[in-house]
Parts: structure tokens; C-alpha cells; sequence
């Protein structure tokens, strides 16, 4: 549906979104997660046609560019419209004829469940109310892609678990929803496909399932710092990484576990703990925002 | 596209005229009509009338295309803006927006100057439209390139730069156009000294030129540039207008489409970033 080549986009001396490239099938649920000022906005932005890449390219993958439903984060309206006068705006910019109006705007209310505040004025409504008229004003026309920011902000429990199911549908129906979060619960339960970005870089890229199935990985204690055997070690296998006292043994290095032991006593440090653990998708997060939970 | 447009235009007009600014336009376009043809004072001439309604449209299309711009670049726009094929659609209902709340407050103006106010001919009547619609319409195109929403880096500098260009090479005397030909004869005569012979000789040429008939030829040029406004305001004081006073108009329509056709190419072409 839309492909995303070697993409750059830089303000001033500050790098965005830095040679990111991926590609977005259609019926794709794309969940895009990262910290603030990771570039999540910006690449939905340059998806949306607001701004142009420095470099690198933003193409439609079968030739002609899919109509675009935007919910952008900032809950940002006209106040002094109504909210049924607002989407019905919203489907008259979309090409619906006159007569379909009136049914679009109540079946995209609906879909929100915000029927019964159809006739009120956006200024009137509360941040929930507003959150959820965004989700609609995105959904009116049935673009083929979605640019969903930040959804469930603002909203209750129940009214997030009503986002989530109403998106799982979108993804169902053949649209392309490219979804972004801080919420890494709200990603793994709607979205099939996963991006983590870090510092404008993808951190992470694969499949849901893939993200959710546990790692497996080896950690060796020893009893002294390895930076005198780092090179060496290191030089065995490109998945084994070195920090501090720790080696790391990940994916075809786990077979070199023995060896490595060896070489280690060999050298003349001690075991202190030898365990095997799984990396979760937190993890793969909390190293895209810096943060360790411990866990 | 004309379905996007009328939405986008009525959605305009809507925030306009229900915002503190429209209604400050209404009040001052209301002050501008009792200040200028005051019903006390004596009949103005017919040539007043048009002049005046012609320049008070020209500022008050200034103003209204700024406030109406400022609206259109408001990050509220930001879901629409993503439903539009073009860009240039949301510019192009900016632009219409601001003509027809310009036209609508010149011809209550208009209306309201014409109690006790000149009589006008049917031939008269019939010159407005044009002069007042291509007066609107230039001041329209020049204030999309002063405001937020069109600007794109410096492209109002070299816009409004090249204007004052325009304006400053109108003016160019005798005693201007002698010192720029003899800085370039003594820049010659350095550059012959450097041994640099063919750019010298180029120089040279261009001093000489300058000196004799050059000089007054780029007068001319700038100078035709504000034909059409001056045919225009001789022929309304003339009370008619020849064949060719009569394409005056249409002049400075062509010059108000090829402002808009840059600014709707640096509109649709910038980094869009609506004000929040």
C-alpha cells in the first residue's frame, strides 16, 4: 500500500527521522511505537503529505497514492461547530455525494459511540468526547490508509478497550492503519505488525507475533571487568555482546555457551551466575526509551 | 474538486464572520463609508467614488486575506488538509473566501455612498466590476505572500524584495544611472589592470551603454510595469476609457494570476506547518 524508502527528514541540526525504510501492506494494523521526540509524529506527518522527506522517498505501492484519514495527537477543532456539522464537512472534502452525508456521519459516529452528542458544539465537549470525534472524523469515507496518533489519550478504560476492538475491525475491513503509542499494552492488542523507533531510527521492525514470542538469551556473570577480553570475546560471534561484567550469548551465539565458559575460566575470571533468559518486548522497549524496569 | 472547494470556502467564511476580526472588518468598513462620503458634505464626483470604494476594497482585501490565511494555517486544519488531492484547493478557497468578504463589504460601502452620493451612468456602473475585482484580486495575491500560511524560507523576502526592485528602478534619475555607469567604468579599468581583458571589454560596454541610452531604457521598462495603474486612474478621472486603458484591467489581473500561480507553488510544495 505505501512504501517508505531510506526516509530522512531533519530539522535544522536535528535528525527526525533518520534513513527509515519499511513498507505497509494493505489491511496492516502497523503499530508505531517510541518515547517523545522519537520521531512518530514527524513520519506520520511525511506519510500524510505535510512534510517532504530530505531524502529518500514516499511512494504508493501499487501506483496511485490511497486516500488518507488523519487523527492527528493534538485534539485540536473548529469550537464553534457542531459535531455532526463538522464530519459532515469532513465527508463533503471526501467526495461523499450529498445524499450518503447524513448516513456516513451517523455510521462514523456510531462506530465511536458518540451518537448521542451528535448536535452538540465541539466546544462543549470533553477531552474523551474529542478524542473520540477525532477517531471518527479519520474513519469518515473509508480511507484506504489511516494515520491513527496517539488514539486512546484522554479516554477511559472502557473507551480504550472500544478503540482498540473498533481498529482490530479497520484492520479486518482491508484498511491500512499505521497507529502510534506510547502504550505498549494498547500496540500489542490491536496491532499485527510492529515499529519501535528510537532517536529517528527503526530500533525494532517485525510481526507482533514475532515481537511477543519470548528470545531466548544466555547472561554470564563473571567476577571482574571484561574489557581486557572484549575484542576476543566479541570476535567469536557477532550476537555476543559485552557490558560491564556481563556477556550476552543471543540467537546462534547460545551455542557457544560452553566454550565461551571456558575461555573465561581459561582467562582466570569467575562464574558468578550463569542464567538463561527470554528478551519480552518491554525490553526491546525500555532500551528504545532508556529506562529499565529491572524486570 | 468544486464540491471541496465550496465546503472549504463556506467553512472559511463561517470562522471568518463568526470571529472578533470579522466583525471588526464590518464595523471599520462602516467607519471608512461615514469618514469618506460623510451624507452632510457635498455630492462627490463620480471619479472619487470609484477611486476610493476601488482603494478602500484593495486594503480591506489585504487585511481580510491575512486574517482569513491565518485561519486556513491553524493546526485545526491539519485532518482536512489531509482529505485534499491538492493543496492548492485549500489556497484557492483562502483566495475566494477572502474576494467574496472583500466584495461583500466594497458593495455595501458602494450601496451606502450612493444616498445622496454621484450619479453614476450605466456605463460607469458597468466599469467597476473590472477595476474593483482586479484592485481585490492583486491585493489578494500579494497578501497570500505575506502571510504564515504561503511563505516558504525567504520567499517572502524575494517576493516583496523584487517589488521594491520594481519600485526603486521606476525611479531611477539621470544622476543614479551616471554613478552605476562610472563605478562600472572604474571596475573596468581594474579589471584591465588585472590583465582580465574580456570582462573588462564586457564592463566597459555596459558603462557605455548605460551612459547613453541604457540607463533611460530600464527606466522605461520598470516604468511600464505600473502602466495599467496609471492608465486606470487617468481613464476614471477622464470619465472614459480608450481601447487601451480599457486592457489595463486585465494587466493587472495577469499580474495577480502569475503571483498566486507562486504562491500556490510554494504552498504546495513547503513543509506545512499550521500554528497551534
Amino acid at each position: 500500500m505505501i512504501t517508505i524508502d531510506n526516509v530522512t527528514k531533519r530539522y535544522f541540526s536535528l535528525i527526525a527521522v533518520d534513513r527509515v525504510s519499511f513498507t505497509v501492506p494493505r489491511g496492516q494494523v502497523l503499530g508505531v511505537l517510541g518515547p517523545n521526540g522519537a520521531g512518530k509524529t514527524t513520519l506520520f506527518k511525511l506519510i500524510a503529505g505535510f512534510l517532504n522527506p530530505d531524502s529518500g522517498e514516499i511512494r504508493p505501492t501499487h501506483g496511485y497514492w490511497p486516500g488518507i484519514g488523519y487523527k492527528p495527537e493534538r485534539l485540536l477543532f473548529p469550537n464553534q461547530m457542531r459535531v455532526d456539522e463538522y464530519l459532515a464537512m469532513i465527508a463533503r472534502l471526501s467526495n461523499i455525494s450529498s445524499n450518503a452525508i447524513e448516513q456516513t456521519v451517523g455510521d462514523a459516529l456510531a462506530q465511536v459511540k458518540l451518537l448521542d452528542s451528535s448536535s452538540k458544539h465541539i466546544g462543549q465537549c470533553s477531552k474523551g468526547m474529542r478524542q473520540r470525534l477525532a477517531l471518527a472524523q479519520s474513519l469518515i469515507g473509508a480511507p484506504s490508509v489511516l494515520l491513527i496518533d496517539e488514539p486512546s489519550n484522554g479516554l477511559d478504560p472502557e473507551g480504550q478497550a472500544d478503540v482498540q476492538r473498533m481498529i482490530q475491525r479497520i484492520g479486518a475491513g482491508g484498511q491500512t492503519v499505521l497507529m502510534s503509542s506510547h502504550q505498549l499494552g494498547e500496540v500489542t492488542q490491536t496491532c499485527s505488525h510492529l515499529i519501535i523507533l528510537k532517536q529517528g531510527r527503526i530500533h525494532y521492525r517485525g510481526s507482533m507475533a514475532e515481537a511477543l514470542a519470548l528470545r531466548p538469551h544466555v547472561t554470564i556473570q563473571v567476577d571482574q571487568e571484561l574489557q581486557p577480553a572484549e575484542a576476543m570475546l566479541t570476535s567469536l560471534h557477532p550476537d555476543i555482546h559485552i557490558d560491564g561484567r556481563q556477556i550476552t550469548l543471543s540467537n546462534e551465539a547460545i551455542r557457544l555457551r560452553r566454550y565461551v565458559l571456558s575461555l573465561l575460566v581459561g582467562m582466570g575470571f569467575d562464574i558468578v551466575g550463569v542464567a538463561q533468559k527470554r528478551t519480552t518486548l518491554e525490553e526491546i522497549y525500555a532500551e528504545a526509551v532508556q529506562w529499565h524496569n529491572g524486570s | 474538486m468544486a464540491q471541496r472547494i465550496l465546503t472549504l470556502i463556506a467553512y472559511l467564511l463561517r470562522r471568518l464572520l463568526l470571529s472578533l476580526a470579522g466583525v471588526i472588518y464590518i464595523v471599520l468598513a462602516l467607519a471608512f463609508w461615514r469618514l469618506s462620503f460623510d451624507p452632510r458634505q457635498s455630492t462627490p464626483e463620480p471619479a472619487y467614488y470609484v477611486l476610493v470604494i476601488g482603494l478602500f476594497g484593495a486594503a480591506a482585501a489585504f487585511l481580510i486575506t491575512l486574517s482569513v490565511a491565518s485561519r486556513a494555517n491553524q493546526a485545526v486544519n491539519y485532518p482536512i488538509l489531509a482529505r485534499l488531492p491538492s493543496r492548492v484547493e485549500h489556497l484557492v478557497a483562502v483566495l475566494i473566501t477572502s474576494l467574496l468578504f472583500t466584495l461583500g463589504l466594497q458593495v455595501i460601502v458602494a450601496l451606502l455612498a450612493t444616498f445622496d452620493g454621484p450619479a453614476l451612468t450605466l456605463g460607469r456602473i458597468l466599469e467597476l466590476p473590472p477595476l474593483w475585482l482586479a484592485a481585490d484580486l492583486l491585493a489578494i495575491a500579494l497578501a497570500l505572500h505575506a502571510s504564515d500560511l504561503v511563505t516558504s524560507g525567504w520567499s517572502r523576502v524575494y517576493v516583496y524584495g523584487f517589488l521594491a526592485i520594481i519600485l526603486f528602478g521606476r525611479q531611477l534619475d539621470a544622476a543614479v544611472i551616471q554613478w552605476v555607469s562610472d563605478r562600472f567604468y572604474t571596475l573596468a579599468g581594474w579589471l584591465y589592470r588585472e590583465g582580465y581583458m574580456a570582462p573588462g571589454n564586457a564592463l566597459n560596454g555596459l558603462a557605455e551603454w548605460l551612459a547613453s541610452s541604457g540607463g533611460q531604457l530600464i527606466g522605461t521598462i520598470f516604468d511600464a510595469v505600473f502602466w495599467p495603474f496609471r492608465a486606470i486612474s487617468t481613464a476614471v478621472v477622464s470619465g472614459s476609457f480608450t481601447p487601451a486603458q480599457a486592457l489595463a484591467p486585465a494587466i493587472v489581473v495577469l499580474y495577480s494570476t502569475i503571483l498566486f500561480v507562486l504562491a500556490a507553488d510554494f504552498f504546495a510544495t513547503k513543509d506545512v506547518y499550521l500554528t497551534e
